[in-house]
Formats: C-alpha cells, structure tokens, sequence
C-alpha cells in the first residue's frame, strides 16, 4: 500500500468521504420526508439544517453510557467497532474518482456480499450481547428478515456481474460504458432496492427497529458513544448500498470525458456518480416515506414468493442475453 | 378476572407477585412509548401470540371525584373538563348538564346550539388524531403528519371560539360562556368544508394503501356476542352492527334538531373502525354547517344560582370515544355532595383486551389503539364514603331502578 | 369493491412537498394567537374596588385579598382590601374576568410565562391604591 492509497483510503475517497457522506443522507432523507409531509426538517444547526446529524452524532458521544447488568458489556461497548468496519472496508472497493476503486480485486463482488452478511450477523450479535426482552424479539425478526431479503439481493447483485462477465465491482462499473445495466436488468435493479430496504430496516422494513412497538429493536440498550456509531453505521451502509446500485446498475462514475486533464476529470467523475447516488437516494427516500410498516410475516411472504422468483427469473433473462 | 379456567395458570407467590406457567410473560407499560398515558397490560405469549392479557389500570387516578366534592359547582367545570385533553368538552358538557337537571331552569336555544357546534368540533377533532394515530402506530408516519395538519384547523377554530385548544372552558352551569365571535358563522362553514374535502381524500389513500390496509383488515374483530357480553359503547360497538348512539336515542343540547347520523358497520375489525370514525367526523362538518345555519339569535345563557337545589341527576353524552356517564348528587349546599363519572375507556378496557387476544406482539399498538383508549378518563375508583357519620352506599340494583324511573319521567315530561 | 394499490401517496407528497411546509418558525418567528386567547391574567387597579368575588371563584385559589388600607364605613372601619396573584398556579380559565363586575380583569395573549424564580409570578400591582 503505497503511502497515496493509504491517504486516499483514509480521506478521499474511503472512509471521511463516505463518512460525511453518510452524514449528508441522512439530513437529506430528513429534509425530503418532512417536506412531502409539510415540515421543515431541520433548520437550525448550519445553514438549512445540514449539520443536524453531525450535531446529534456530538451529543450522542457526550451522553452517558448505560449497560445493562445482564448484558455482555464487553460486546455492546466493542462490538460497534466491528458493526462499523463491515460497511467502512467495503466503500474502499467501490469506484467514486474515476473508473478506479482505491482497493480492487477480481472477486470484490463476492467480498460485497460477505460485507453484508458480516454486518446482519454483527447487529445480531450486538442485539444478543444486549440481553434485554425487546432485543431478543428484535433480533428473532431481524434473522427472519435477513433470511428473507438476503438470497434476492445477492441474485439481484450476481445479475450485472453475468451482464459484464466480471465479478469485480470497478469491472462491472466499467463495463456500463455504452448501457447502463439498469435498463438491461431493471427488475434485478427494482429487486436490488426493495431488498435494499430491507437491509438498511428502513419503512416499509424497518419490523427489528419497530419504534412503536419494541421500542428501539435491536438498537435498545445502546447509548451514549456506541449509539452513536450504531448509528453512523446505519447511515453509512445507506450511502454504501446505494453507492452499490450506483456502481453496479448506474454505471458507477462513468460518464461523458470532458476535460484531458486528469484532476479535472476526476472531479467531473465525482459528480456524475454523487449526482447518481443521490438520485438512487432520492427514490429510496420517497419509497420509504410512501409506505407503512408491513408486519414480518407479511414481508417473508413478500421476500419468498414475489421478489426471488422474480430475481432469478431476471438472472435467466441476463444469462440468456449474454450467452447470445 | 378471567372466567376460562383453561389457557394459562398463574399463582400469587408469597411476595404477592403472579407466576405464569409455561408461557411467557411480557409486560407492555406502564411506560411504553405506543402508549399515550401509563397503563399496564401483562400480555402471556405463545411465541410471539397473545393468549391472554391482565389488565391493571389506576395509574392515572388523580382522585377528581373526591376533589369535585370540595370545590363549588362553577369551580368543578374546570376540574372535570381537565379529566381528559382529548375530549374534555364532553366532560363538561356532560357535568353542566347534569347539574343543570338539578335546577328548574332551561338552557336557551342558542346556548344549545353553541354547545352542539364545540362539541361537534371536539369530535371532529379527537377523531382526527386517532386516524392519524393509527397511521403512526402502523408505520404511516407521513399519513400521521399529514392527518395533523389538517386537524390544526378545527384546533384553531376551537381557539377562535373558546380560548383555546384543549381545555375549553367554554360551558358553564346555564348555558355558554361566550358567543361566536364576529365572521366565525361563515369560516366554521368554510373549514368544514375544507375538513370534509380532506376526508374524503384520507379515505381514498386508508382503504387503498396495500402495506396500511393489511395492518388494520382483520385485526382485533370483534362480533355481537363480545360486545353485548362486554358491555362496549362508542364506536366499538357500532363497528360491530349494533346501532347505538347518545345523540340520537336520548338527546342532549341541539341534537333533536340537528340529528346525526349514526355509521355502522359489520365487519368488528380495525379496517371499519377507521371506516366509522372518518365518516362521523364527515358528518360532524355536515352537522357544524347545519347548526350554524338554523342557529337561532338570542340569549346563550342563564343566570343559574350558585346553591343548587338537592336532588340526584345522571347525565350521558355521545363523547368521541363513547357513552360518557355523569352522577351528580347534591344536598343543596354549594358544593356537590357525590360526582361520578363512567368513562367510555372504562366501559371499553376490557373489549380492548379481548381484541388483543390471538394477535403477535407486532399488533399490539394498532390493536390495542383501535378501542381509542384514554386512560386518563378511565381511573375512577368507586368512592363509598361514610358521610358525616352517615354511611350510604347505593347498590346496583338501586340504582338502576332509579334510572328507569328518571328516565321514563323525563320522557314522559317532554 | 376495493381498490388495492401501493404507493398511493405519492403523488400528494410530492405535491405538499412543493408547497410551504405549514410548521410555524416559533421561536424565530412571532406565534400568532386568536382573539380570544386566554393567557396571562392582568389587572387595571383603577378599576378594582376591592369586592373580592374574584377571590371566591378563582377554581386554582390563586388570588388572595390583603388588606392595604382603612376607610370608614358608616361609623366602623374596615379594611380595604386589593387582591394579590399567584400567577404561577393561574389557569387562565377566565372565571374572575367574567365575574368582576367592574371589568378590572382581564387576559392578555401573553403565554411566555416560564421564569427562572417562583417568586416573580406574583403580581401585587393592584396592591398600589388606584384613585
């Protein structure tokens, strides 16, 4: 690791990027949902409310830190550490500046999907290690919607994959120079952000966080620091899925060659995949302020016999046009 | 508390704690945040099903019948219309009434009117945040907000009218406080068409919404035999086909001439509770733009005395959420000697619970809002008091005689 | 016949999303309240005589009448009398202004009324003869 990708990895663009990033979804998923219910969202730190969620991440990690008795204390204190890596390794493989990721590797796609299998078992054990009564229904429902969102999500990521005939995610982005896998596959893309939804627990998925009915889910006993960085996770693997669809249907940071010079050039292609990613932001944000919450049963039931029949028959309808 | 000897058993151990075999107890409350005021329900799962609830309420009993007994009769309108936020008018609206029983006076015409308007406006309103309510507790927070914003109209013309929003003040023993303000006859027409129009588009989106609608089709059904067993009121027990309502079968304030129309349906579940509640509040807009058209000038109050004659009075409203039942008692002096209130959440807790049963956890807020619970009216605890070395109690039997009585009298005198 | 669809909402989201988002800037911008708003409680002492009806059917017993001076009545003497407000347990129910008969009492639109002290809820200006 040569000194520059190691600064890239820290700064720009990995983890601060992604990080403030995160920060930006939020106050934007914020912003939006209050509007189209005829709020204002926030309005008082910084100009238009931007650094609302910077603010509540400070005050959360001045809090007191309450750990319950029963609980593993040293899992709930170190375990968001880990909840947090899962998603701040994977952003570091997908292409933001360029038609390069900062790390690569033939199979990264394969490693996309550990990453989120990782961070589901990490928030099951953060919900165990908690051993209060509304977490351990929490976590009953979280592993019953993870085994149901889960297969059509990675059928829906193998889709590009078959389409480009790469398994890594810059080869995938790269090989959307002439069409965008969205209009090729658009029901694995359609697939991709239901199940995407699911993931991040956002309405109408968001059954292990229910807050009117188990109080916060999993997330109960945290406070204080750890709070925090659950909740830091939580954003940044939003910005991280949707960087996902971005890279894997949108075309990642490709887009019209402007300009011969290579800084400037990296800046347009900073652009064109922000100006994505918050286009994909955009549409999970409306998705989710439109829907009601379904109830676990109802959304296995969704999971199993629409959305994987309907995924693997869009895989059959990839493997068919490639094979051609 | 529960007349089934099978389901599951439970024992007071020693330290006066109960046990329950086998199945799991979990407790919802007192202090939980799909609650609006503290209650304890000990819901027993199998898995993630409920098959039996323990209510045990009192945990918002502020003794109000025994303060109504120390403070005059003006004094308590502003005592009992503090039972409840929600529908505090009917509080006082039935309490002035009933001591208005007392006393040979009558109420002017437009006093009545007045009252019919306020009240049909509480409705209006009260209704309007348990729609939005359910929205909330089934995850439609943008139907909740939305179902907000319009309910801050009548919320301000509530304002306009009385003072206020929520503790109204505006009744008073022998009619109303004030009259409506200058060009409020023409805005109450005007909002309440606006709150008409907005209904109309809630019930579209409640009864289309595919991840709303199968959160409250089929919940928490209820059918004839529960209710009749349960004795329910309110909407609860019109959702079921049973067609009951204060206004319309003993009417009070202006209702005789501005009549109701009472919505039933038959289907007992969560899904026709919205059904119902949306459509009376349509009708409370309808009602509000007749009565302001057929109020009639003049006075809108009497001077009533301060000392009221002795002589018991029993006193029902049609409350937002039910039958509201007031006793008064007085001994002729200036302070009342017994006030008793029945709340509709009294009457409705234990239907509540047995809508809960067969359901998951997951239901249990919608469930459990859909009997439109306002435990803030519902801790009264009966007071038998011994009464200046006096001990007087009346028994069930008793009492229910002198309701017939008193109540074929007053028709009889009509 | 009931028409199931998903997303029914969206259309009036994005609609309300482009319009004026009804929350009110309190505190940045000004609350306005109604005409009748029934706040904090006022008194004209030029127009208080002293009767203490207020002081009987006050439901929160918030005014007490302290003698601030002697007149003669007759050939006896007897207190005058002012009242003197707790505003700290006021209600703002309005019993007193409809009572008082000589409408010295009034409600303002005042509702800013938390203080860091108890003891400056007390309104004593009636105290201060008016003549």
């Amino acid at each position: 690791m040569t000194p520059v990708e190691i600064l890239q990895l820290l700064l720009f663009p990995g983890l601060t990027f992604f990080v403030w990033l995160a920060f930006l979804f939020e106050w934007l998923e914020r912003k939006t949902a209050a509007r189209m219910q005829g709020r204002r969202g926030p309005v008082v730190t910084g100009p238009y409310g931007v650094l609302q969620p910077v603010a509540d991440f400070f005050k959360l990690a001045a809090k007191e830190e309450i750990v319950p008795t029963e609980s593993d204390s040293f899992v709930l204190r170190w375990g968001p550490a880990l909840y947090f890596a899962a998603p701040a390794i994977g952003v570091a493989f997908i292409p933001v500046a360029g038609v390069q990721s900062i790390l690569y590797d033939p199979l990264d796609l394969l490693f996309m999907l550990f990453i989120l299998a990782f961070s589901t078992l990490m928030a099951l054990m953060l919900g165990y290690a908690s051993a209060g009564r509304y977490s351990t229904i929490a976590i009953g429902r979280l592993v019953v919607q993870y085994t149901g969102y889960e297969i059509p999500l990675i059928i829906a990521m193998v889709t590009p994959a078959v389409l480009a005939r790469n398994l890594s995610i810059a080869g995938v982005a790269a090989a959307q120079a002439n069409l965008w896998y969205i209009f090729l596959a658009p029901v694995a893309f359609a697939v991709f952000i239901i199940a995407a939804l699911a993931e991040l627990e956002k309405p109408p998925f968001d059954i292990p966080s229910a807050k009117t009915e188990i109080v916060g889910g999993w997330m109960t006993e945290f406070s204080g620091n750890t709070l925090a960085y659950v909740k830091l996770t939580k954003n940044l693997s939003y910005a991280f899925l949707s960087a996902l669809a971005v890279s894997l249907f949108l075309g990642g940071a490709g887009g019209p060659v402007l300009s011969a010079n290579e800084t400037i050039q990296a800046i347009l292609y900073t652009a064109y995949f922000l100006a994505k990613l918050f286009a994909v932001g955009f549409l999970i944000f409306v998705i989710r302020t439109a829907l009601a919450r379904v109830r676990i049963d109802q959304a296995t039931r969704l999971f199993w016999t629409i959305l994987t029949p309907l995924s693997l028959a869009q895989l059959a309808v990839a493997i068919l046009v490639v094979s051609r | 508390m529960s007349d089934n000897t099978e389901g599951p058993h439970y024992t007071e151990s020693s330290a006066g704690l109960m046990e329950y075999s086998a199945e799991s107890a979990m407790p919802f409350g007192p202090v939980h945040p799909s609650l609006k005021e503290p209650e304890y329900f000990k819901l027993i799962l199998e898995g993630e099903r409920i098959v039996q609830v323990m209510p045990r309420i009192g945990y918002v009993h502020r003794g109000i019948e025994r303060a109504a007994q120390d403070r005059t009769w003006v004094k308590n309108v502003y005592l009992v219309e503090r039972i409840c936020g929600i529908c505090s008018f009917s509080h006082s609206l039935a309490y002035t009434q009933g001591v208005e029983n007392l006393t040979p006076f009558e109420i002017p015409k437009r006093g009545k009117y007045l009252r019919t308007v306020v009240h049909e406006l509480e409705r209006i309103h009260s209704h309007l945040l348990w729609l939005g309510l359910i929205g909330h507790w089934a995850g439609f927070d943008t139907l909740f907000m939305w179902i907000w914003k319009d309910r801050e109209h009548s919320l301000d013309l509530l304002e306009a009218i009385t003072g206020n929003r929520v503790n109204k003040s505006y009744s008073t023993i022998g009619g109303v406080r004030k009259d409506l303000p200058d060009g409020m006859a023409e805005k109450l027409k005007t909002e309440a068409g606006f709150i008409e129009k907005r209904l109309d588009y809630y019930e579209g989106l409640m009864s289309s919404e595919e991840t709303f609608t199968i959160r409250t089709r089929g919940m928490g059904r209820i059918n004839q035999e529960v209710t009749r067993r349960l004795s329910t009121v309110g909407p609860l027990l019109r959702c079921t086909g049973i067609s009951r309502d204060i206004r319309v079968e003993d009417p009070y304030a202006a209702y005789d001439e501005v009549i109701p129309e009472v919505m039933t349906s038959n289907d007992g579940d969560i899904a026709s509770l919205v059904t119902i509640r949306l459509d009376e509040a349509r009708d409370s807009c309808r009602m509000i733009k007749e009565a302001v058209d057929k109020m009639p000038s003049g006075d809108f109050k009497v001077n009533i005395p301060r000392a009221i004659p002795a002589g018991e009075s029993m006193f029902h409203v049609e409350a937002p959420r039910g039958e509201l039942f007031y006793y008064v008692k007085s001994a002729g002096g200036s302070t009342p000697e017994r006030v008793k209130i029945r709340t509709s959440t009294m009457a409705n807790i234990l239907t509540g619970v047995e809508m809960l049963k067969g359901h998951t956890l997951a239901d249990v807020p919608v469930v459990l809002t859909g009997m439109d619970p306002c435990f803030g009216c519902m801790d009264r605890v009966a007071v038998l008091e011994v009464d200046k070395g006096k001990e007087w109690s009346i028994g069930g039997e008793a009492l229910r005689r002198y309701g017939i009585d008193y109540y074929s009298k007053r028709r009889g005198n009509k | 016949m009931v028409r199931r669809r998903v997303g029914g909402a969206v259309g009036e989201m994005f609609r309300t999303g482009l319009e004026r988002p009804v929350t009110v800037e309190y505190p940045f911008g000004k609350k306005v309240v109604t005409e009748r708003f029934r706040g904090k409680l006022d008194i004209d002492p030029v127009k208080c005589t002293g009767c203490s009806i207020c002081e009987i059917v006050c439901p929160a017993q918030v005014i007490t009448m302290v003698p601030v001076g002697k007149k003669k009545v007759g050939d006896r003497e007897v207190d005058i009398k002012r009242p003197s407000f707790e505003l700290f347990s006021c209600i703002s129910c309005g019993q007193c202004v409809d009572d008082c008969k000589f409408g010295a009492l009034s409600l303002t639109h005042d509702f800013e009324l938390a203080v860091f002290k108890k003891e400056s809820t007390m309104m004593r200006k009636a105290l201060v003869l008016g003549k």
